[in-house]
C-alpha cells in the first residue's frame, strides 16, 4: 500500500447562516484555503472526492452545479455520501484513492449549508419509513412526536441508556458541554464559542428532551472543509510535517432505534455501538497501535450531543466501558490533559453536518502538524483518532492519523 | 493494469416499470444472487459499497436502510451517490489498497416511487436555472441532441436507428424492460415527442431494478472462479455544469476513455475492444459516445451507426443487452453495463452472446447531458 498523508487543510467561516454566499461560494472558501495552505493549485491534483448530506439544502448532487468552482473541471470526481458520517467517508474515499496507487494527490471536500434548507425535515424523511409500519403495529402517536424531533428525539434514548449503564450523571453532560464550548472559543473556525462557560450555566439552559438540555446539543451550521491528501512520497516534498493517515475503517450496524421497518431488529441498544468498537479495533490493528489508551494522544469523537463524547470515548476503546465519566472528572480530557478530547470544540460546538466528520480528521491532522494555534494541545501528538457517526444511529467511520506512516 | 482486481460474480433483477418489491427486497435479491453467482457467502465479503441517490430514494442517508438487505451489517460499508459504475470504482480502489480483498457492490433504482424528471430539476443551479422552469433531464437532453445534430449534420433517422438496434437487442435479454424485436425506424420516429428532437423511444424507460457485482483481489480470485473478468483499466472525469460547456461533444467521456485506455494499454480502441456496453440515457448519447470513445472520428457517430458495425453481428457490437434504453434503474445502470460486459467476456451472455470477446468496455454516467463519465475495460482470463 502506498503511504497516505494530509498535507493541507482549508476551512470556511462557520456560522448559522451564511447569507453572503451560496453553496458553491461557501465551498470555494475552504477549497482555496486548502490550496493556499499547501502552495498547490488544482493542476497538482489528480481527483476530487466530495460529499455533503443529501437533501438538506434542496440541491441534488450539488457538485454538478458547483464543482467547476472548486477546481474539478475535467478532473475525476467521486461523490460519497453517508449521512452524518459523510465527511469521514469522503476522507476514506480520498485515502483509498491514494492508497490504491491510482492517484498521488487528491482533494477531499465536504460541506453543509443548512440555512438553505430544513435539516429536521430532511431527517424526518428517514423516520417516515419507520412511522407508517409503527402506526400499523399500534404504536402510540405521542412516541412518534418525540421521534419527529429529528436527531434529539432519537439520541435522548441513547443518552438515558448510556447514563444507566455507565453512571454518567447530568452534571457530566454539563461538564462535557462546557469543556467543548470553551475549547471552541480558541478555534476561529468554530461556530458556538463560549469562553469560560461553566457547567452550572449549561445546567440552566432549557430542557429539550430529557436528559438533553439546549446547552448539550449541537447548533446547525453553514460551513465547508477541504483537505489535500497525497502519497507519502509527495507529502515530504510539500510539507515538513505531514499528518499520515494510518488507517480508515467503517462499520455499519443494523438500524438502531426501530430497525428496518420497525421489524424487530430494534433490539439493538442505541448506546451499544458495537460498530464503533469493531471499526476502532480494526483501525488500531492496521495502524499498529496496541494500547490505544496509551498510544493515542488526541481524540476527536463525533459528538453532537454531550453524552456521545463520553460514550464514544469508551467505544473507541480509549478506556473501559463505563469509565469515561471518571476520566472526564480526572481532567485528562482537557487541552492540557493526558488524552485531550475534542480540542477543536467538537461537533457540539460546530455542526455543518456533511463536513463534521471530515473536520474531526482535519483537527487530528492539525494537532499532529502542530498547526492548531490556540487550541493546540499541550502534549506532543504522535497519534490521533478521528470518528464519525450517523445513519439511524448505526453508521460509524474511524480514522487513525500519526506523525509517521503505517508501520 | 495487470490482473489485480476481477469481477467474480454478478446478479441483476428483472427490470420492471412498477415492481411489487421494495428497494430493500430488490437489493436483497441481487446481494444474494451476486454472492451465489460467485459461490461465496457473506462471511467472505470484506466491504460493501452501494450506489443510490437520496432524492430518487425519497429518504436521506438512503444507504442506512440498505445495510441489512445488502448483507453489510458489522462490515466496512459505504455509499457512492452516483451511477453504480462509480461504486465499482470505489470498491476496486479499496481492494487495490490491500486493506480489503472481496467487495460486494450494489446499485439500485426504483423509478416508480418518484416523478421521473424531478430529481434532474433538483440538480440545477437553484438560483436561476431551476427557477426558470425550462430545464429538466429530458429538455436538457433535447438541447444536447439538437446541438449535436447541428454541429455534425446528424439526422433524426441516425438517432432512431440507435433505438431500433438497442431495443431489438433487448429482445434477447430476458431481464430487459423494453423488448421490441420487430421495431422499425418509422415506429421510433412516430413515437410520442417529449422535447424535440427527443421522442419517447429515444429516451430511457423509468425502471425499478437492482444490480450487484462481486469484486475480488488477485489473491482471492483463484479460490473463487477459474473464469474471472479482470479490470484492466478504468478512467473517470467530471465536466462543467450544463450551461457552461459545449453540449455537442462528451469531453469528460473522452478524458475518461483516454485514462482507461492508458491503464489497459489500449492503443487502438476500435481494433482492440471487442464489445461495448454504453450507458445511453438517450439514443443520441450513444452516437456521441462512439466519438468520445474513439470508435470513430468526431462527428462520424451517425456514419458508424449506419455502417452496421455496432450491431450485435457487427465488428464492434455496442449494447447487445439492449443498453440503458431498454432498462434504466437509475443507480444500477452502469453496474449493469459492467455485469453485461463481464457476462460477455466470460461467455455467459446466453442468446445475446457475441463470440470471441476477450476485451469489453463498460460505461457509466451521472448528471444531466452525461456530465460525468466513467469507463471500465474488462478482459477475460
Amino acid at each position: 500500500m502506498q503511504d497516505v498523508a494530509v498535507v493541507g487543510i482549508g476551512l470556511s467561516k462557520h456560522v448559522s447562516k451564511r447569507r453572503d454566499v451560496n453553496i458553491a461560494e461557501l465551498v470555494y472558501e475552504a477549497v482555496s484555503a486548502a490550496y493556499e495552505d499547501t502552495g498547490l493549485s488544482p493542476h497538482d491534483i489528480g481527483a476530487v472526492i466530495t460529499g455533503n448530506m443529501p437533501a438538506f439544502e434542496g440541491v441534488n448532487l450539488p457538485e454538478l452545479w458547483g464543482a467547476g468552482h472548486w477546481g474539478a473541471y475535467n478532473k475525476p470526481l467521486l461523490r460519497i455520501t453517508t449521512g452524518g458520517t459523510t465527511g469521514g467517508s469522503v476522507v476514506h474515499g480520498a485515502f483509498y484513492a491514494v492508497a490504491s496507487g491510482i492517484f498521488d494527490a487528491v482533494i477531499a471536500i465536504a460541506f453543509e449549508k443548512q440555512s438553505d434548507g430544513d435539516t429536521t425535515m430532511g431527517l424526518n424523511t428517514v423516520a417516515l419509513a419507520d412511522i407508517a409500519p409503527m402506526l400499523l403495529y399500534g404504536a402510540d402517536p405521542t412516541l412518534l412526536i418525540s421521534m419527529g424531533g429529528g436527531a434529539i428525539g432519537a439520541v435522548a434514548y441513547q443518552a438515558t441508556s448510556y447514563m444507566k449503564s455507565s453512571g454518567c450523571t447530568t452534571h457530566h453532560l454539563d461538564k462535557v458541554a462546557a469543556m467543548c464550548r470553551d475549547n471552541a472559543a480558541k478555534n476561529p473556525y468554530a461556530h458556538l464559542q463560549q469562553p469560560g462557560i461553566t457547567p452550572e450555566e449549561v445546567a440552566k439552559t432549557k430542557m429539550m428532551e430529557y436528559p438533553l438540555r439546549f446547552g448539550h446539543c449541537c447548533p446547525a451550521t453553514d460551513g465547508a472543509c477541504a483537505m489535500i491528501i497525497t502519497s507519502g512520497e509527495k507529502a515530504k516534498k510539500i510539507t515538513d510535517c505531514p499528518a499520515y493517515i494510518k488507517s480508515c475503517t467503517s462499520c455499519s450496524d443494523e438500524g438502531a432505534v426501530f430497525g428496518l421497518y420497525g421489524g424487530g431488529t430494534a433490539n439493538v441498544d442505541p448506546c451499544e455501538q458495537e460498530g464503533c468498537k469493531i471499526a476502532a479495533k480494526k483501525a488500531y490493528e492496521l495502524a499498529g497501535i496496541k494500547d490505544p489508551s496509551r498510544e493515542i494522544d488526541v481524540a476527536e469523537p463525533y459528538a453532537p450531543f454531550a453524552n456521545q463524547l463520553l460514550m464514544f470515548y469508551e467505544r473507541l476503546l480509549l478506556c473501559e466501558e463505563g469509565g469515561a465519566p471518571a476520566v472526564l472528572d480526572s481532567g485528562s480530557m482537557y487541552l492540557d490533559g493526558d488524552l485531550p478530547v475534542c480540542p477543536s470544540g467538537g461537533v457540539i460546538s460546530t455542526n455543518a453536518i456533511g463536513a463534521s466528520a471530515m473536520e474531526r480528521v482535519a483537527e487530528c491532522a492539525m494537532q499532529i502538524m502542530g498547526k492548531a494555534g490556540e487550541h493546540q494541545v499541550k502534549k506532543e501528538v504522535h497519534n490521533a483518532v478521528a470518528h464519525g457517526w450517523g445513519g439511524a444511529l448505526n453508521l460509524i467511520v474511524v480514522a487513525v492519523l500519526g506523525d509517521t506512516p503505517r508501520g | 493494469m495487470e490482473k489485480k482486481v476481477a469481477v467474480v460474480g454478478y446478479a441483476q433483477t428483472r427490470y420492471e416499470p412498477d415492481s411489487d418489491a421494495s428497494r430493500e427486497i430488490l437489493v436483497l435479491e441481487v446481494a444474494e444472487g451476486a454472492l451465489k453467482s460467485a459461490g461465496i457467502t457473506r462471511d467472505d465479503v470484506d466491504t460493501v459499497i452501494t450506489a443510490n441517490n437520496d432524492y430518487l430514494d425519497g429518504r436521506t442517508i438512503s444507504n442506512m436502510r440498505l445495510v441489512e438487505p445488502a448483507g453489510a451489517w458489522l462490515k466496512d460499508e459505504s455509499k457512492v451517490e452516483m451511477d453504480g459504475a462509480y461504486a465499482a470504482l470505489y470498491a476496486m480502489m479499496r481492494i487495490l489498497s490491500g486493506d480489503h480483498d472481496v467487495a460486494l457492490v450494489i446499485g439500485v433504482g426504483q423509478a416508480s416511487v418518484y416523478a421521473t424528471y424531478i430529481p434532474g430539476i433538483m440538480t440545477l443551479d437553484p438560483t436561476f436555472d431551476r427557477e426558470r422552469g425550462l430545464l429538466n433531464e429530458v429538455s436538457a437532453a433535447a438541447l444536447q441532441a439538437r446541438a449535436y445534430m447541428n454541429a455534425y449534420g446528424i439526422t433524426e433517422e441516425h438517432i432512431a436507428e440507435v433505438s431500433v438496434k438497442n431495443l431489438r437487442n433487448a429482445a434477447l435479454n430476458p431481464l430487459a424492460l423494453r423488448q421490441m424485436p420487430d421495431l422499425t425506424t418509422d415506429e421510433v420516429l412516430d413515437s410520442r415527442m417529449l422535447y424535440s428532437p427527443v421522442r419517447e423511444l429515444n429516451a430511457f424507460p423509468p425502471s425499478d431494478g437492482a444490480c450487484g457485482v462481486v469484486l475480488a483481489s488477485a489473491d482471492k480470485v483463484p479460490g473463487i472462479t477459474g473464469n474471472p473478468a479482470w479490470i484492466r483499466g478504468v478512467g473517470f472525469s467530471h465536466d462543467s455544469y450544463l450551461t457552461e460547456r459545449p453540449l455537442h461533444k462528451l469531453e469528460s467521456l473522452k478524458l475518461a476513455a483516454e485514462s482507461a485506455y492508458a491503464m489497459a494499454d489500449i492503443a487502438d480502441p476500435k481494433e482492440e475492444i471487442g464489445l461495448a456496453e454504453i450507458h445511453e440515457n438517450f439514443a443520441h448519447e450513444e452516437l456521441m459516445a462512439y466519438e468520445a470513445l474513439g470508435f470513430c472520428g468526431q462527428g462520424k457517430g451517425g456514419e458508424l451507426m449506419q455502417s452496421g458495425a455496432t450491431r450485435i453481428d457487427g465488428e464492434l457490437p455496442v449494447n447487445p443487452s439492449g443498453g440503458a434504453l431498454s432498462a434504466n434503474a437509475a443507480c444500477a445502470v452502469g453496474l449493469a453495463r459492467i455485469t453485461e460486459a463481464t457476462m460477455q467476456v466470460r461467455g455467459e451472455a446466453g442468446e445475446r452472446q457475441v463470440q470471441g470477446v476477450t476485451t469489453a468496455l463498460a460505461h457509466g454516467q451521472t448528471g444531466p447531458c452525461a456530465q460525468e463519465n466513467i469507463v471500465f475495460i474488462l478482459g477475460g482470463e
